[in-house]
C-alpha cells in the first residue's frame, strides 16, 4: 500500500520538474547557509566554512542527482530519454529509416494480414454461447469415394442419440438449397435441414418469432420456415408482419414462423431453416453433420471413448469389420475449416520467412550504420554510459523502427486482407465473415513489432558496442574494413536460403498448377455453355412431369441459332456432387471385380456430342430408347477394359440392382472414352451411362444440367438459354448458368489461389533478398574504394575489379542457395498434398529456382560492381 | 554493497523519524546535527544522503513538509511526523528492539558455553 502510494508520486515527479527543481535547490541552499553558519560560529575562516560544509554534503550536484532519480522513476526516465534520443536519429537520417521501416512494413504487414485470415478462420470461437462445448459426431470412411466431412449416417445417429449419455443435446443437419418464390423474382437460396433441437443445441433463438417445435419434424406440421436476418430484409423488407405468412421453398408453401438474429448463417451461410424428420427407410442411406453439446464437466476425451465404444457395439453388424472407418469426436469448428487449415498453415510458414528475410535486411542496414557510429559510442562510453545502457538505447532505436514498421504494416494489411479475400477461389474460405483487424490481430502486430525489433536490433547492438574504448577513439573516425563483414554475410546467405525456400514452394506449386491445367478431362469444354436447373418434387412429382419439363427444355435449347448440339446430364462432370455405384454382370466366370464401382450419369440423346465426349464404339442413345424399350447403356473405355479385356462390350448386359429381375437387365449399345468426373487432378472414373428417358426414380431426374455446344462464343447464346427456361416454366430460378471452361476453372480455383499467393510472398522475399545483396555489396564496395584504387593503380582493370564483385556475388548466392537446397527439401514435403503429378523434391524445379536467385543477385550485384569499376585511382588514393 | 547501503537506508530512516519524534518539526540540517549528536557523534553521515532518504519517507506518507522561517530568519524546508509515521516509528522501533535483543543473545558468551 506505502509502495504503491510512493510509486504513485515518483510517477508524479516526472512532471513539474523545474519548479522540483528550484525548491530541491533552495532547500540545498539553505541546508549549506545553516551550515557554514555554524561553522563560522566555531570560528573557522569563511573559505574553510565553506569547504567543510560542501565536503559533509557530499557534493551539490550528486546530491542533487540521487535526489532526483529518488523523485522520479529512473527507469521510466531513461527510457523517455533513449526514445527522444532514438526519433532524433531516426529523423536525423530518412533515408535509413524510410527503408527500414518500409522493409518491416512489408513483413508486418503480410503477417497481420495472413494473421487476420487465421485469426478469423481459424481462432476466433463460433458466435455461439459456449461454443467450445460443441462438437461433431462423426463415423465415417477415411479413404475411398464415399470419403465425407465429418458426419454420421441417419441410422447411426438415431442408435447413437438412443445410447449416447454425455450430450445435453444432439441435432442433425443438412446444408441445401431450395427456389424461392413469391417473394420477388423466382431465385435460388441457401437452406439448412435441421432437427428440431437444432436451435437449442446452439443456443441460438430466433430474434423475432420462435423456433421449431418437437412435433414440426412429422409430416403435415412441418411446412415451416425460419429465416435469415439477412433474406427478411432482402426479400421481406424487414417487415415483422411476414411471421406467420406462407412462403414457397421449391413450389411447396411453408409458414414463417421465426427471424433468426442478424450474421446468424449457420450452416453454410444458410438463409432460411426447414425442420428435418431423420426417419429410416430402406432406401436411406443419408449422412449429415451431427453437432451435440456436451454435458457440464463431460470431457471431448471421454466423449470420443464413448463414441467408439458405442460405433462397435451398435454402428456394426456382428462380425462386421469397417476397416478405414473412423469415430471422431471434433470442434464444431472442424466442419468449416478442415479443408482449409493446412493452406492456411504453410501461408504463415511462407509470410514467417518473408518477415525473417526483412529482418536481416534491416539488421543488416543497422550494421552498416553501427560502423559509422562507432565514434560515438566510444564518445558516449568515455563519457561515462555502460555498455548496457548503450545496448538498450540502440534496441530502443531498432524497437521503434519496427514499430513504426508495425504501424504501416497494419495499414498494409487493412488493405491487404480484403484482396486476400478477393483472391481466393469464392466460397472457399469458410466463416469470411469472422475476418476482421480486431484486437487480437494489433496485439499480434504490436507483439511482432517488439520481437522483430529485438531480434533485428540484437546482433548489431552487441556488434556497436563490442569495440574497446580506446580503439575506437584511437582511430578517430576511421572505420576497420571487414569488421561487420562475416556477420553481414551470414544475414545475407540466411536471407538467400529463405528466398530460396519461398522460391522452391512457389515453384512447385505452379509447376503443378500448369500440370493441373494441362490435363484433358476427356471431353472438349471450349465453346460449351451449361444451366442447371433443380426441379423441386413439389411441382414436378412424377417422372413423366420432368421428361416432359426436359424435353421440351432440350428441343428449345437445339433449337436455338448457333447452337450446334445440346445435351443433358444429371450430374455434369466435374461437379461436386457425384453419384457412385455397383453393379451386376449377366455372365457366368466374369464376376465384377471386388469394389469396383462405376459413377451412374444420366444422358439425354445427344449429350455426348455436346460436350465432345469421344466415342470409341457402337451407337448413342436416340429418343427410342425410351421407357418401353428394351434398356441399354454406353460404357465407358475403363469399364469395357477392366471387365471384357480384349472383347467386344456390345452386346453384353448389366444390371444395376442388386437382385435383377428379368426386366433389369440392361444391353451395352455402345463405348465411350473416360472423362474427369471428380476433379482434374482425379483418376478418371468408370461409368455407366444410362438414357434418362428409361430412367424412372425422381432423384435421378430432378438435377439437371443441360449443355449446348455453340458455334462461336458460348456465352452469347446464355441470354438465349434464360429465354428458353422462362417460356418452358417461368417458376423455376436458374441455379447456375456458366461456360464449361469457367466451371473447368473453378475447380482449379484453389490450387490457383495457392498457386498465387504463394508465388505474391516467394516474389517479396526475392526482391528483400536482392535488396540485401545490393546493400552489403555497395558497403563493401563504399569501404573498399581504397583497396580498389591501389589495385587499379597497381594496373587491374575494369574488368578485373567487376569480376571482383560479381565473384563475390556468386560465391554468397551460391552458398546461400546450397543451405536454402537443404533446407528447401525438407520443407517442401508438407506442400506434398497440394502437388499434382510433383514430387516435392523435384529436381528441374529446384534448378530453375536457383538459376532465378542468382539471376537476381547479380541483378543486385550490378550497380555495385559497376561503381566499383569506375572508382578513379587518384580520387580513391587521395580519400584518405 | 547494494545490501549494506539499504540497512543503512532502513536504519537512517528509523532515526530521522525517531529524531523528529522527540524534536518536533525540523529541517534537514537540523535534523543531520540532530542524529550526529545523538549518536556522541560516533556516526558521520553523508548529509547530502538525508535527502533522498527524506524524499522516500515523504512519498511513504511517514512524514510530510512545508516551508518555514528558521530561528535566524532563514527559509527552509521544514519536516514533521504524520500519524502515519508515528506508528511506523513504534513498529520499527519494536522490530529493532527485538532484532538486538536476538543478536545480544548470540553475542554473549556467557549463554554460549552450555
Amino acid at each position: 500500500m506505502r509502495g504503491l502510494r510512493a510509486w504513485f508520486l515518483r510517477l508524479v515527479g516526472l512532471f513539474n520538474k523545474e519548479r522540483r527543481d528550484r525548491e530541491l535547490a533552495q532547500e540545498i541552499e539553505s541546508h549549506l547557509q545553516m551550515h557554514i553558519e555554524d561553522n563560522l560560529r566555531t570560528g573557522m575562516p569563511p573559505a574553510e566554512a565553506r569547504r567543510e560544509a560542501l565536503i559533509k554534503l557530499g557534493g551539490i550536484e550528486q546530491t542533487k542527482e540521487s535526489y532526483r532519480d529518488r523523485r522520479g522513476l529512473p527507469v521510466l526516465e531513461h527510457l523517455i530519454q533513449d526514445l527522444r534520443y532514438a526519433l532524433r536519429m531516426l529523423r536525423k537520417n530518412p533515408g535509413f529509416t524510410a527503408v527500414a521501416v518500409g522493409t518491416l512494413a512489408l513483413g508486418i504487414g503480410a503477417n497481420t494480414a495472413v494473421f487476420t485470415v487465421v485469426n478469423g478462420v481459424l481462432l476466433r470461437p463460433m458466435p455461439f454461447p459456449q461454443p467450445d462445448r460443441l462438437f461433431l459426431v462423426s463415423f465415417t470412411p477415411q479413404h475411398g469415394p464415399f470419403e465425407t466431412n465429418p458426419s454420421l449416417a441417419d441410422s447411426h445417429y438415431l442408435e447413437f442419440r438412443r445410447a449416447d449419455g454425455l450430450f445435453e443435446r444432439l441435432a442433425s443437419f443438412t446444408g441445401s438449397g431450395a427456389n424461392l418464390t413469391g417473394a420477388g423474382d423466382p431465385v435460388r437460396i441457401r437452406t439448412a435441414n435441421v432437427t428440431p433441437d437444432f436451435f437449442p443445441v446452439l443456443r441460438v433463438n430466433p430474434a423475432i418469432g420462435r423456433g421449431f417445435l418437437a412435433e414440426e419434424d412429422q409430416p403435415g406440421r412441418d411446412h415451416v420456415v425460419v429465416l435469415s436476418d439477412e433474406l427478411w430484409r432482402d426479400r421481406f423488407g424487414a417487415d415483422s408482419r411476414v411471421l406467420g405468412k406462407e412462403i414457397k421453398l421449391d413450389g411447396a408453401g411453408h409458414s414463417v414462423i421465426g427471424i433468426m438474429p442478424p450474421g446468424f448463417g449457420f450452416p453454410y451461410d444458410a438463409q432460411a431453416w426447414t425442420p428435418l424428420a431423420v426417419r429410416i427407410d430402406s432406401h436411406n442411406s443419408f449422412s449429415r453433420p451431427v453437432v451435440g453439446r456436451l454435458k457440464p464437466g463431460v470431457s471431448r476425451q471421454e466423449a470420443q471413448a464413448e463414441l467408439e465404444t458405442l460405433a462397435h457395439q451398435l454402428f456394426l453388424a456382428p462380425g462386421e469389420d469397417r476397416n478405414g472407418w473412423v469415430a471422431q469426436v471434433l470442434p464444431l469448428k472442424e466442419l468449416l475449416v478442415a479443408n482449409i487449415r493446412a493452406s492456411l498453415v504453410i501461408f504463415a510458414g511462407a509470410v514467417a520467412f518473408v518477415l525473417l528475410i526483412a529482418c536481416a535486411n534491416v539488421a543488416n542496414l543497422l550494421l552498416a550504420r553501427a560502423s559509422g557510429r562507432q565514434l560515438e559510442m566510444a564518445v558516449r562510453a568515455a563519457l561515462g554510459a555502460g555498455r548496457w545502457r548503450l545496448i538498450r538505447q540502440l534496441l530502443t532505436e531498432s524497437a521503434l523502427v519496427a514499430l513504426a514498421g508495425g504501424a504501416s504494416g497494419v495499414l498494409l494489411a487493412v488493405w491487404g486482407v480484403p484482396a486476400l479475400i478477393a483472391l481466393a477461389p469464392a466460397g472457399k474460405i469458410a466463416r469470411i465473415e469472422m475476418i476482421r483487424i480486431d484486437g487480437w490481430v494489433l496485439a499480434f502486430t504490436f507483439g511482432i513489432s517488439l520481437i522483430t525489433g529485438i531480434v533485428f536490433g540484437l546482433a548489431p547492438a552487441f556488434q556497436a558496442t563490442r569495440s574497446g574504448l580506446r580503439e575506437s577513439l584511437g582511430q578517430a573516425g576511421r572505420t576497420l574494413t571487414g569488421r561487420h563483414e562475416a556477420l553481414r554475410c551470414a544475414l545475407v546467405l540466411s536471407e538467400i536460403a529463405l528466398a530460396l525456400v519461398l522460391l522452391a514452394g512457389a515453384g512447385l506449386m505452379l509447376k503443378s498448377f500448369l500440370r493441373l491445367r494441362a490435363v484433358d478431362p476427356g471431353f472438349h469444354p471450349e465453346n460449351v455453355m451449361t444451366m442447371t436447373i433443380d426441379l423441386p418434387d413439389s411441382v414436378y412429382n412424377t417422372p413423366a412431369q420432368m421428361r416432359v419439363f426436359h424435353e421440351r427444355t432440350l428441343s428449345r435449347l437445339s433449337s436455338l441459332p448457333g447452337v450446334i448440339a445440346a445435351g443433358a446430364v444429371n450430374w455434369r462432370p466435374l461437379s461436386e456432387a457425384l453419384i457412385v455405384g455397383t453393379f451386376r454382370i449377366n455372365q457366368d466366370g466374369n464376376p465384377r471385380p471386388p469394389g469396383f464401382m462405376v459413377d451412374k450419369p444420366c444422358v439425354s440423346p445427344g449429350y455426348f456430342r455436346a460436350l465432345g465426349i469421344r466415342f470409341l464404339r457402337g451407337r448413342d442413345f436416340s429418343e427410342r430408347d425410351n421407357s418401353t424399350a428394351p434398356g441399354v447403356v454406353i460404357v465407358t473405355r475403363s469399364v469395357a477394359e477392366r471387365l471384357w479385356p480384349g472383347t467386344d462390350p456390345i452386346g453384353k448386359r448389366i444390371s444395376m440392382e442388386d437382385h435383377p429381375k428379368p426386366g433389369d437387365w440392361l444391353t451395352i449399345i455402345g463405348v465411350v472414352d473416360d472423362i474427369k468426373q471428380q476433379g482434374l487432378a482425379k483418376k478418371s472414373d468408370p461409368a455407366i451411362y444410362r438414357p434418362y428417358l428409361q430412367v424412372s426414380q425422381p432423384f435421378f431426374l430432378s438435377h439437371m444440367t443441360f449443355a449446348v455446344r455453340t458455334a462461336s462464343d458460348p456465352l452469347s447464346v446464355a441470354p438465349a438459354m434464360r429465354g428458353v427456361l422462362r417460356e418452358v416454366d417461368k417458376d423455376q430460378p436458374l441455379q447456375s448458368i456458366d461456360t464449361m471452361q469457367d466451371l473447368i476453372a473453378a475447380t482449379t480455383a484453389e490450387p490457383r489461389f495457392q498457386t498465387r499467393l504463394l508465388g505474391v510472398f516467394a516474389i517479396l522475399a526475392v526482391a528483400l533478398a536482392a535488396v540485401g545483396i545490393y546493400g552489403v555489396l555497395a558497403y563493401s564496395v563504399a569501404q573498399r574504394t581504397h583497396e580498389i584504387g591501389i589495385r587499379m593503380a597497381l594496373g587491374a582493370q575494369a574488368a578485373d575489379v567487376l569480376w571482383m564483385v560479381f565473384g563475390r556475388t556468386l560465391a554468397l548466392v551460391c552458398a546461400g542457395i546450397a543451405i536454402g537446397a537443404a533446407g528447401a527439401l525438407g520443407l517442401t514435403r508438407v506442400l506434398s498434398k497440394f502437388l499434382f503429378e510433383v514430387k516435392p523434391s523435384d529436381p528441374a524445379t529446384f534448378a530453375a529456382v536457383a538459376l532465378l536467385l542468382v539471376f537476381a543477385a547479380l541483378a543486385a550485384g550490378l550497380i555495385p560492381a559497376r561503381r566499383a569499376a569506375q572508382v578513379d585511382p587518384m580520387v580513391a588514393l587521395r580519400y584518405e | 554493497m547494494e545490501e549494506k547501503a539499504d540497512v543503512w537506508q532502513g536504519t537512517l530512516a528509523l532515526m530521522v523519524l525517531k529524531t523528529l519524534e522527540t524534536m518536533g518539526p525540523l529541517h534537514g540540517y537540523g535534523i543531520a546535527r540532530r542524529i550526529e549528536q545523538t549518536s556522541g557523534d560516533l556516526l558521520s553521515i553523508n548529509y547530502g544522503t538525508l535527502y533522498p532518504a527524506l524524499l522516500k519517507l515523504e512519498q511513504e506518507g511517514y512524514i510530510a513538509s512545508e516551508w518555514g522561517t528558521s530561528d535566524n530568519n532563514r527559509k527552509a524546508k521544514y519536516y514533521r511526523l504524520t500519524r502515519a509515521g508515528r506508528k511506523q516509528v513504534e513498529k520499527e522501533a519494536r522490530e529493532w528492539e527485538q532484532t538486538t535483543a536476538i543478536l545480544a543473545r548470540f553475542l554473549s558468551p556467557k549463554e554460549e558455553s552450555s
